[in-house]
């Protein structure tokens, strides 16, 4: 399966092509994704910190939708990847243990904005101490799924 | 050039950050979480500047940018750990130079802000625009940012680093 998934036409152009838009503009375009996605999560865990207080958070709503079109591009773009070197991959723990930690980032990113529908407009109940938890949750699970990213290279 | 790369590349600290495996993995972690605080914190900051998030009053986005300042000076830190380590990878890799280029555009557009600029959107409520300069910086600071990610990610593969 992951020998077969690893030579098809698509996954031998991204390992294989000496063009720039093959593996670098993928690799770099997963990068600007977890950019965007980290990021635009970092804004609304700080504020449910209590950061810039004076910030109404429905305000910041939109960024949801920001969220969930730069993570489209990180599963694409991250399909690509593994399909690129799927034999490898896919024997590596910590590929897992990353997916385990974005997939619970995501699921908790998600309690944050369903909360948000329903609690927002009050605005009081934003201040809670649910909300304080589940965006440092967040910050830790978002920086977890960096890191076992990132220690794919050396594990 | 090349004398400094080679004192650099024999000094102690050099020596230890390329010699303690854990060194480079860890810096190129903060590097990362860096990076999501900038793009995220600053962005956000740019795009309402820009004229997105117009709800928000701008010196309220703008109370958050201390994070970003925080999320640069984890990333100064540990790219100049990168450098330290490994100088002969980046001195003569035109990427890294481009990526210098955009951070000092970056920089030179925030002083703009900071000192000339910012003083016209103070108070600004929600809802309203900011001045056509204002939003120029922000589009300019977003631009320079993602090209500096750019190049930065692109290191190996434009100037053949690693």
């Amino acid at each position: 399966m992951m020998a077969w998934l690893e030579a098809t036409a698509l996954a031998t152009w991204t390992r294989e092509s000496p063009s720039i838009w093959a593996y670098p503009t993928i690799l770099t375009l997963h990068t600007v994704g977890l950019g965007i996605v980290v990021g635009a999560n970092a804004v609304i865990d700080f504020r449910l910190l209590g950061f810039a207080p004076r910030i109404s958070v429905p305000s910041l709503s939109p960024l949801f939708r920001l969220i969930l079109w730069a993570f489209v591009l990180n599963a694409a773009t991250g399909l690509l990847l593994f399909m690129s070197e799927a034999t490898t991959k896919s024997k590596q723990p910590i590929f897992y243990i990353k997916l385990t930690f974005i997939a619970l980032a995501l699921w908790n990113t998600d309690l944050v904005r369903r909360g948000m529908l329903k609690d927002g407009p009050i605005g009081a109940p934003l201040n809670s101490s649910r909300y304080r938890r589940l965006a440092i949750v967040s910050l830790v699970l978002w920086s977890a799924a960096i890191t076992a990213g990132r220690l794919m290279a050396y594990l | 050039m090349d004398a400094f790369v080679e004192w650099l590349r024999a000094t102690p600290l050099s020596q230890a950050i390329v010699f303690r495996i854990w060194v480079w993995p860890l810096c190129e972690t903060i590097h990362f979480i860096g990076l999501a605080l900038i793009i995220g914190i600053a962005g956000f900051f740019d795009l309402r500047l820009m004229g997105f998030f117009k709800q928000v009053p701008i010196d309220d986005a703008r109370e958050l940018m201390p994070l970003a300042v925080i999320g640069f000076l984890l990333n100064l830190t540990t790219g100049v750990t990168f450098f330290i380590g490994h100088p002969e990878q980046y001195a003569h890799n035109p990427a890294w130079w481009w990526k210098i280029g955009f951070l000092l555009l970056a920089g030179i557009n925030a002083f703009v802000f900071q000192f000339v600029v910012g003083k016209r959107t103070v108070g600004l409520r929600a809802g309203v625009d900011a001045p056509i300069a204002a939003k120029t910086i922000g589009a300019v600071s977003l631009i320079s940012w993602f090209a500096v990610l750019y190049f930065g990610r692109m290191l190996p593969f434009l100037g053949g680093a690693f």
